[in-house]
């Protein structure tokens, strides 16, 4: 009896883990292989056309509107997010601060991307009156990866062991020359980890630039006042909208591949930076 | 931390430090305020606590309009409840085969996998949901299309389950090594070491898992709204169209007049999501103190 019930436990738990290994390499790989065939120079190069529209031609603006609101939200997020982690981990003195703007900032971390992209259209659309612009979903974006980056920040410049701070402080040399000497290139390893998941994570969602950034069609053009072509929100529409299959299977792998090319460059460059 | 004395550089990093962290806590904040003054709680022009009524329906073009969300709580509550029953299980099972049976190449395979699976964004799983199971549930189930609750709810499990299976395998990894050894030693079953020890030690730990799982899962947008159908009538049950909170609120910002009464009505069904998203942060946190504590013991 009990090698009976401690088989099925074995048993059930072995079927838990192959599902855990099966399902990814199915969605991926499905994508993969139906992505694979709708993929042509073409798509990656050109803008969409045809009737409807987008059921023809590429999705060249697209990748360049993701591609920008994400810089454009690194560019604001990237330097704060930095400032915020060396300041609690390096020259915050109370216990208190440190711990409640850490709980706060993790409770947001949490936080549905929905309600990132609500609070941009109601702040940043029609109260800054920015309308739906690359520079409203630029900065919904930045705010969607801060609080990321702010902790990736902190851990990593935290987990720099004392004895380094110890040794290079008693040379008699100033806190910045610490910082910027020793316990940035010791941390950067660590925070370009966190940076590829925020990346990653801001980048794949739609629901914050939906009704900040994103539209349907543009030419391609990109200003900070005009509405841009997203790779996720395209390939929402294009499913919602009855497009075109072929092209929302492309899109699909185009973000995925894409997303998984930058994982690896990141992870390369990694490996290369990990020791001073 | 010994008081040296700054120079007037690190005066400056400091200054740029604290400024940053203030910049990054008042833009929290300032997102919570705002999604809370866009309800009219604050100016008088909320439209009323029956929009949170069950019986209140959704008739946004009737006159009078009638702005009740009730339907997307429901149907939030069926999809999350069904994606929840399905990775729960299965989320724990697979921290337990990565905590302890798992052959180490296994256990190595694993980890990346799951991270794949949590790294493809929410519109790449709605499509293949909409590729695959709604056109699978069309067939089966003799609908008219496959869009339902269940197909969503499903979905969303597979998008919920590397966290939860990640999250306990953590746990368990933990309570695995301090108590392995000493109970097999008893001679009593791996089965048992689970039942018997593992899962009270790793309790804390595997509620944090499920309220990640709670939290990702009430959150997710995109997923939902392609495969759940749009729909303002109330769910029935699992085979029924609905149109959870998320699909609610995207479905319906981008066409709504700021300030008008249907724009209150979005505004305050966010606040709800987010309080209940922020209280389930709020507890991993807690529980995932707890469990250090009690490993520290």
């Amino acid at each position: 009896m009990t090698s009976f019930l401690d088989r099925l436990f074995r048993g059930s738990v072995w079927l838990c883990g192959l599902v855990g290994l099966a399902l990814p390499v199915w969605i991926v790989g499905f994508i993969l292989a139906h992505g694979a065939r709708a993929l042509s120079w073409n798509l990656l190069v050109g803008r969409p056309s045809g009737f409807p529209l987008g059921s023809e031609g590429g999705i060249l603006p697209a990748i360049l509107g993701s591609l920008a609101l994400v810089v454009l939200g690194l560019a604001v997020a990237l330097p704060i997010g930095l400032g915020a982690g060396l300041y609690l981990a390096e020259f915050c003195t109370s216990p208190n601060v440190r711990a409640w703007s850490r709980a706060a900032v993790e409770v947001l971390a949490g936080v549905p991307s929905v309600l990132y992209g609500l609070f941009g259209y109601a702040f940043f659309v029609v109260f800054l009156r920015m309308g739906i612009s690359l520079l409203a979903g630029g900065l919904v974006l930045g705010l969607v990866m801060l609080p990321f980056i702010l902790i990736s920040a902190q851990e990593a410049f935290t987990a720099v062991g004392a004895q380094y701070r110890e040794a290079t402080l008693s040379l008699g040399v100033d806190r910045a020359a610490w910082i910027l000497g020793v316990l940035l290139p010791k941390a950067r390893s660590r925070i370009l980890a966190g940076l590829v998941l925020a990346v990653g994570h801001a980048m794949g969602s739609a629901a914050p630039v939906l009704f900040t950034a994103s539209v349907f069609y543009s030419k391609g053009g990109l200003a900070f006042g005009q509405p841009v072509m997203t790779l996720p929100t395209h390939l929402y529409f294009l499913v919602s909208e009855g497009i075109s299959l072929e092209h929302a299977f492309a899109t699909a792998l185009i973000l995925v591949a894409g997303l998984f090319l930058f994982n690896s460059a990141a992870m390369l460059l990694r490996y290369y930076m990990r020791e001073l | 931390m010994p008081a040296l004395s700054l120079s007037p550089r690190d005066r400056l990093l400091k200054i740029l430090g604290s400024f940053a962290l203030a910049l990054s806590l008042v833009a929290l904040a300032l997102m919570v305020v705002f999604l809370v003054k866009e309800t009219g709680l604050l100016d008088g022009t909320f439209p009323g606590w029956s929009i949170f009524s069950l019986r209140t329906p959704w008739l946004p073009l009737a006159t009078p309009p009638s702005f009740g969300f009730g339907h997307a709580l429901v149907a939030t509550l069926i999809v999350t409840g069904f994606s929840l029953a399905l990775a729960v299980p299965l989320g724990i099972g697979i921290g337990i085969f990565a905590a302890e049976l798992a052959p180490p190449w296994m256990g190595k395979v694993l980890q990346p996998a799951l991270e794949l699976l949590a790294g493809i964004p929410g519109v790449v799983y709605g499509f293949f949901g909409y590729v695959t199971f709604v056109r699978w549930f069309g067939d089966w189930f003799n609908l008219a299309t496959g869009e339902t609750l269940m197909t969503a709810g499903l979905v969303l499990a597979c998008m919920i389950l590397p966290f939860i299976a990640s999250t306990s395998a953590e746990a368990l990894k933990v309570v695995y090594r301090d108590y392995r050894e000493a109970v097999l030693g008893l001679g009593v079953t791996q089965g048992c070491l689970f039942r018997r020890v593992v899962l009270k030690k790793a309790f804390p730990g595997l509620a944090a898992a499920v309220a990640l799982g709670l939290a990702r899962a009430l959150g997710e947008t995109l997923a939902v709204l392609m495969l759940a159908g749009k729909t303002a009538a109330m769910p029935g049950g699992l085979l029924s169209r609905g149109q959870p909170l998320t699909a609610l609120l995207a479905t319906e910002l981008g066409e709504t007049a700021a300030g008008s009464p249907k724009y209150r009505t979005l505004f305050s069904a966010a606040c709800l999501l987010l309080l209940a998203v922020a209280g389930l942060n709020a507890l991993i946190l807690l529980l995932k103190r707890r469990l250090l504590e009690q490993l520290h013991d």
